[in-house]
């Protein structure tokens, strides 16, 4: 079954493998690999403490989908971490020059949005199978076309890595994009929950209405653990056609 | 179960009609267009809060905007969900809980503040800063489309709600204080593509050129940075305009300086001008004449005509025909004005000479800030008084003859306060036809707020003060019933919208949105 310790090492593989195929290149532009490669063995040393060792954030915040860090330029990232950030819990670090731009490379690694990287698949294959055999537009929209089940990915080459991309499509509650718990409406309407207290709920259900619930009627609502993204993208798409969809989908950037 | 389909078939057909009719409506249980409806009143039909129990109104929820510096925003609501914006960002939120729904957030270069966005179909459309207007789904935040209307590399930004006439969304521009010449462009809902554009400032050789003294009309400002109205029946799209360029200085462009601090009567189809109004000719003290226009049906002089009122920043409160243009009349609504003796038969201001800004600075009154400024006023159509957040304040202004730059932050000169004058605020009820202030509401606080107003059918006007309360007063006498302090300095107005069958009323503060409803257990 999904979710097995075999199941998800052939999903891990399977990335590896297709990492590898895609050639993804995390790695800012300006930086060389061994610099980035030299700023996260720092990093792990110095910021994981508080950043968490794969940058996803902890005591500090994220560093990878932080629109802060994509904002800043080189410099200011430099300066952040070279003097800290005042009036915050971000201490200044007293490295050498060097040290500190292979941080900045890697910190910006974190954030690399796919579209500013080059996946050497077929694009064009790849929008043909979104909008139809893959049947992905089902759910997904781009561009005000499609289904409401999934997120929206008109930018998400412009907000998500290559290989976050990727893990979504291999191994889709690896994480769940918030505001998509799958839930099921009375008994029988397939919905995504976009937020929910114990004392109200909104949910969208597949055909486009929105149930703002109250109090008692969140027992309307069951949850279902895992999210409607499909788990079989793996074994049922070969890998030349993952390639192609991640090819296609890094492409779709709002400017 | 064929019933329930049909039923379902019939609900989904019903969402998604956010249409002319709609909007006209007026504000009741929505709150479709910035200013509540598109003749700009800010008046709700809503009376379940009212004079008798507006002392039990308590805070409902509060939603915090992360990073949130500076809300402008006036909240819009449809079908139970709030839609607000923060620079670049919308946020689209249970009406009767203040739980998020979705949050769509616009990549731009470029932040300014964001006074809100518009409803039309099944979309909601909102302008990132830097001149993109972005089309969203509005139940999911899925992009539709975004589009391009100015360039913020030549120094444009965007700051205004935009308002939907007949499938197109009219924007404008802000950038005025670096010369941008300013326009007023009506896109597509569908598909984003510009129909017409209608610039502020003539091209050389056009009608109005020759008010400029032959400066060039590409640096001429006049920016369109607020919401305008719209009459359906005349088919006029009302906006209003900023000033000239550079802002305290006018010797390189010697003359009215056509069309800044003007409103603009232009046809809803075309975009072409069927007249103009200029409140303030050769403007050298930034008095932009931005603030709401106010449309109403009045018996004028024995006369019903349609009014268009409109309290300037310039002090003077003016009444015009809006068919025509035709001047009526204009009373000061402030004690701190000395640049002008009165408004002529022509509407044309009696300035008082020696008042333009000098390197050595001159006081004149009011301050920069205006004596009002884009801080919505609102009007109760039953009561006849319109209500206008006013300061009472004087500025020195200075003024320096150099050669102007533009796009290089040069303004030709400047403001700066007069310490031992502070600036004092009132909430303001204007006779909307004499002009005569019926009552006034002095407020506590510091000057520094941008708070303006909303009125209600349940006899109440709400205003934010400026020490960061929410006030509710008896819409005739001024008397204060409620306030609640949030804290934080505001700089939006307020609105009021119904969700699960209850009405509540809503402000941002700088970083916060209030939600207020009247307590029950
Ligand atoms: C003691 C905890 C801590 C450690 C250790 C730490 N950080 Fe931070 N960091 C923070 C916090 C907290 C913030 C958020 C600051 C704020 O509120 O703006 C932050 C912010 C940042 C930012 C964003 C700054 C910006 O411009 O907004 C970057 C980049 C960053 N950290 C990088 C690093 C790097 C690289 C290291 C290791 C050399 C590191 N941090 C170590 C706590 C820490
Ligand atoms: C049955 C509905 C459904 C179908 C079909 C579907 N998805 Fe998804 N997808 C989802 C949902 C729900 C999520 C969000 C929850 C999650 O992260 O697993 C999601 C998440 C994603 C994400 C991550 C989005 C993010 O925010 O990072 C990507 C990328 C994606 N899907 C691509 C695809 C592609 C490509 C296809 C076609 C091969 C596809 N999906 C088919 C429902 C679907």
């Amino acid at each position: 079954m999904f979710g097995s310790e075999s199941g998800y090492n052939a999903h891990a593989v399977r990335l590896g493998i297709l990492t590898a195929l895609t050639g993804v290149v995390c790695f800012a532009a300006d930086y060389t690999p061994a610099a980035v490669e030299a700023g996260k063995a720092q990093f792990l040393d110095a910021c994981a403490a508080c950043h968490g060792t794969n940058g996803e954030g902890g005591f500090g915040p994220s560093l990878v989908d932080g629109r802060e860090v994509r904002r800043a330029d080189d410099e200011q990232l430099f300066k952040s971490i070279q003097q800290g950030v005042s009036g915050a819990d971000m201490p200044p670090f007293s490295f050498p020059d060097e040290q500190i731009w292979n941080l900045v490379g890697f910190v910006r690694s974190l954030s690399a949005p796919a579209v500013e990287s080059n996946v050497d698949g077929d694009a064009a294959a790849g929008e043909a199978l979104f909008f139809g055999a893959g049947g992905c537009v089902g759910c997904h929209r781009i561009r005000g076309r499609g289904g409401l089940l999934g997120p929206d990915l008109s930018v998400i080459g412009s907000s998500r890595r290559i290989d976050q991309i990727l893990e979504a499509l291999l191994d889709p509650n690896a994480r769940i994009t918030a505001g998509f718990a799958a839930a099921t409406l009375d008994g029988n309407v397939r919905a995504v929950v976009k937020n929910h207290t114990n004392f109200s709920a909104q949910v969208l259900d597949s055909s486009g209405r929105l149930h703002l619930l109250r109090g008692d009627e969140l027992e309307r609502l069951r949850f279902e653990g895992e999210s409607w993204m499909p788990r079989d993208v793996a074994t049922r798409l070969e890998d030349h056609l993952v390639r192609d969809l991640v090819a296609f989908l890094s492409r779709q950037a709002a400017r | 179960m064929r019933l329930l389909l049909c039923a379902l078939v019939l609900s989904a057909a019903a969402i998604g009609q956010i249409d002319e009719a709609a909007i006209l409506e007026g504000a009741g249980d929505d709150w479709l267009t910035y200013s509540g409806d598109y003749a700009s009143l800010r008046h709700s039909s809503l009376d379940q809060i009212n004079r008798e129990n507006v002392g039990s109104l308590v805070t409902k929820w509060v939603y915090h905007v992360p990073g949130a510096r500076r809300l402008e925003t006036t909240p819009l609501v449809y079908d139970g969900v709030m839609y607000l914006t923060n620079t670049n960002e919308l946020h689209a939120l249970d009406a009767g809980t203040g739980r998020r729904i979705w949050t769509y957030v616009a990549e731009a270069p470029r932040r300014a503040q964001n006074r809100g966005a518009a409803l039309w179909g099944d979309a909601v459309f909102f302008l990132a800063a830097d001149c993109h207007l972005v089309k969203l789904d509005r139940l999911t935040g899925a992009l539709i489309w975004t589009r391009e209307f100015a360039s913020y590399e030549e120094g444009y930004y965007t700051s205004l709600a935009p308002l939907i006439v007949k499938g197109q969304v009219l924007v404008g521009t802000a950038g005025g204080g670096t010369g941008q010449r300013g326009f007023v462009a009506a896109l597509s809902t569908d598909t984003g593509e510009e129909l017409w554009r209608f610039w502020t400032v003539p091209a050389e050789g056009e009608p109005g050129s020759e008010t400029w003294g032959g400066f060039p009309s590409k640096w001429g400002g006049a920016p369109t940075w607020t919401t305008g109205s719209y009459d359906p029946e005349l088919n006029l799209i009302y906006w209003p305009t900023g000033n000239p360029w550079p802002d305290f200085y006018g010797g390189r462009r010697r003359g009215d300086n056509l069309y800044s601090n003007s409103v603009l009567a232009l046809d809803a189809d075309t975009g072409e001008m069927k007249w103009y109004f200029q409140f303030t000719p050769h403007d050298t003290h930034d008095w932009d004449a931005n603030e709401q226009l106010v449309l109403v049906d009045r018996e004028y002089n024995g006369e019903m005509r349609k009014l268009m009122l409109h309290a300037d920043r310039n002090g003077f409160y003016y009444l015009l025909d809006r068919e025509t243009g035709e001047y009526l009349q204009a009373t000061r609504f402030v004690e701190r004005l000395d640049w002008a003796t009165g408004i002529d038969e022509s509407g044309r201001p009696i300035e008082v000479p020696g008042l333009e800004p000098t390197p050595a600075g001159v006081k004149v009154c009011p301050s920069v800030r205006g004596a009002t400024n884009w801080m919505s006023p609102s009007i109760n159509p039953e009561i006849g008084l319109l209500y206008v957040v006013t300061l009472e304040m004087c500025d020195i202004y200075t003024g320096s003859a150099k050669e102007p730059v533009p796009s290089s932050g040069f303004r030709g000169g400047g403001s700066q306060q007069i310490p031992s004058e502070p600036g004092q605020f009132y909430l303001r009820a204007l006779d909307s036809l004499s002009g005569e202030i019926r009552w006034e509401y002095k407020m506590t606080g510091p000057a520094t707020m941008w708070a303006g107003t909303v009125s209600t059918a349940g006899g109440l006007v709400f205003t934010g003060d400026d020490d960061g309360a929410l006030v509710a007063l008896d819409a005739r006498t001024g008397e204060a019933l409620w306030h609640f302090s949030m804290g934080n300095t505001l700089y939006a107005s307020p609105m009021t919208f119904t969700a699960d069958g209850k009405q509540y009323v809503t402000i941002a503060t700088a970083n916060d949105v209030f939600t207020f409803g009247l307590f029950s257990d």
